[in-house]
């Protein structure tokens, strides 16, 4: 019995197989530990139940609840721009947005990007996509254009966290079903793409550097005096929250998983306990450099904690 | 395979092979990549008679986590020492004559040359022997007291970085304990490299921090090993080989 062959054959139909198995080894090792004991005749049916009590227990679902996170925190960031571009729900920002047509076409285009992050990972989910939550709540955002820059960069930040904690929970051979497609809009140009077959992993790392580009841009423009004259770049430097809520830029709410998800003033990586005296330098690297060179991952309760005072379930 | 949304035709090979032109042999900055900023900086020239010690040479990346991480290394200590000349050079504080875009451009260098140490530290413990030599960067074709030149190739730099690891994550293979940590690693640099990619272009030009990188489904570029080194290759002497990668 060639067990080469049987995996190969099964990784044609689920090229998710062998991670499922966690490696092509272990699947080597158990199929072989039972082509010892049983007949050959039988064998075909008893690997077929090793198989399928294996892709039991990763059901897809855990995917689909990652990508469903995704699209809450997406559905969040569209509203958000959405609702901050119209008179009806947001009169002083579009006063302001009027006063500086630069701005405005920014924030325009972010908004874009967002509505297509909800189309794409809607369409990806297909028939598994969650129901949207009845609506947001903006209201303390909206009434001044700094106070509005302020929780666009918190949730901006959030994002870039929040996808960066979801990495490790997507296999990276997992695929958008094939024949998906999106129709997006982009400066008022409609377009239509079939994203089938896409790899996953892929995107969300694609979705998560954008998130970056926005979140660059906002801390920036903020630095701008008449947007508030606030003092910081595009990257974070120690846990500084300059104005959006602190926990945006902490260690997760849960401590047990502080280590993982540490405040953005981590100064630990790869098993370095502190880069500062950990690399050589001169002069020697300081905390407020190291803590700007790494972003920090967040975990999906401490996410969900920070965003749900807007989301009205 | 599968097929990837389109991407945004990048406009870097252009540049590039434009580089390429006219490459002065007589003088170009050798750098140690190993210490901070302006330290490390020797001037190496090299001339017609000098047998053999100006030819390139290969240098092979190797395979699996740690062929992504001499990769990611590559890449680093390329970055490192662009900005490390950048802000070294007698003439910076005239070139960006604006304190806050000096700030912005340190700030990097030093980002930068924290993630080239950090790799090259985590690879001599991790795979032991296994670490490609220093590179020696290509930059003869920059005009560092050039605003727009500095700026436009810092623009090209970064925005390659953001592509490369967005490329390079699904190719780290994660069923070990180290490979989720390379994973993770990858994604807590590639967002400040996305950073750094959107606060060059809005000191180029504010508002820009997406433009052409970006595409309709709001996806920054991904590109494989073989797209970005074909891009990076001008500006580092030796002979890149990435062709024992995973894919």
């Amino acid at each position: 019995m060639n067990l080469f062959k049987i995996i190969a054959e099964l990784e044609k139909v689920d090229p998710e197989v062998t991670d499922r198995l966690n490696s092509r080894r272990s699947a080597l090792a158990a199929l072989g530990d039972i082509s010892k004991k049983i007949t050959l005749a039988s064998a075909p049916a008893i690997i077929g139940a090793a198989f399928n009590k294996t892709l039991a227990q990763s059901s897809g679902s855990p995917l689909n609840d990652v990508l469903n996170y995704a699209l809450l925190l997406e559905r969040l960031e569209a509203a958000f721009y959405t609702q901050a571009l119209q008179a009806t729900s947001a009169p002083a920002l579009v006063a302001s947005f009027t006063a500086n047509t630069g701005l405005r076409t920014s924030i325009e285009k972010i908004r874009d990007h967002e509505n297509a992050h909800v189309a794409l990972l809607t369409a990806a989910l297909g028939p598994n996509v969650a129901a949207a939550p009845s609506g947001f709540d903006f209201s303390a955002a909206f009434g001044t254009i700094n106070n509005f820059l302020t929780t666009a960069q918190a949730f901006e930040d959030l994002g870039v966290r929040a996808y960066k904690g979801q990495a490790g929970n997507i296999s990276r051979t997992a695929q958008v079903a094939a024949n998906t497609s999106v129709t997006v809009t982009n400066a008022g140009q409609s377009s239509t793409v079939n994203i089938g077959g896409s790899n996953v992993l892929q995107v969300a790392l694609q979705i998560h550097a954008t998130e970056a580009r926005h979140a660059a841009y906002i801390r920036y423009i903020r630095r701008q005096t008449a947007f508030g004259g606030v003092s910081q770049y595009g990257w974070i430097t120690n846990a500084q929250s300059n104005g959006a809520p602190t926990a945006v830029y902490a260690a997760s709410t849960t401590a047990s998983l502080a280590t993982d998800f540490p405040a953005e003033s981590n100064l630990a990586q790869g098993g370095v306990a502190d880069l500062t005296t950990g690399l050589t330098a001169s002069p020697a690297y300081t905390a407020a450099e190291v803590s700007e060179a790494f972003d920090e991952p967040l975990d999906s309760t401490t996410v969900r904690g920070i965003a749900g005072p807007y989301i009205r379930p | 395979m599968a097929t990837q949304p389109p991407v945004s035709a990048p406009d870097e090979a252009g540049f590039s092979s434009q580089l390429l032109q006219s490459v002065n042999r007589r003088s170009f900055l050798r750098y140690s990549g190993m210490t901070a900023a302006a330290v490390g900086l020797v001037l190496a020239g090299c001339d017609d008679d000098d047998n053999g010690s100006s030819m390139p040479n290969s240098v092979n990346l190797g395979t699996g986590n740690v062929g992504i991480l001499n990769y990611a290394y590559a890449l680093e200590q390329l970055e490192a020492a662009f900005y490390a000349q950048v802000v070294s050079n007698s003439a910076f504080a005239t070139t960006f004559t604006d304190a806050a875009e000096r700030t912005a451009l340190q700030a990097i260098a030093r980002h930068e040359a924290i993630h080239r140490d950090f790799f090259k530290a985590a690879i001599n413990r991790d795979a032991p022997g296994n670490i490609i030599a220093d590179l020696t960067p290509n930059f003869s074709n920059i005009n560092f007291t050039s605003r727009t030149n500095v700026l436009e190739t810092a623009r090209i730099f970064e925005d390659l970085g953001v592509a490369a690891y967005n490329g390079a994550g699904r190719l780290i293979d994660t069923t070990t304990a180290a490979g989720k940590t390379y994973l993770g690693l990858a994604g807590k640099i590639v967002s400040v490299e996305a950073r750094h990619a959107a606060q060059i272009r809005d000191i180029i030009s504010l508002g820009t921090f997406s433009n052409d990188v970006v595409n309709a489904l709001g996806l920054d570029r991904a590109l494989t090993p073989t797209e970005v080194l074909a891009t990076a290759q001008p500006f580092i002497r030796e002979t890149i080989n990435g062709s024992n990668l995973p894919s």
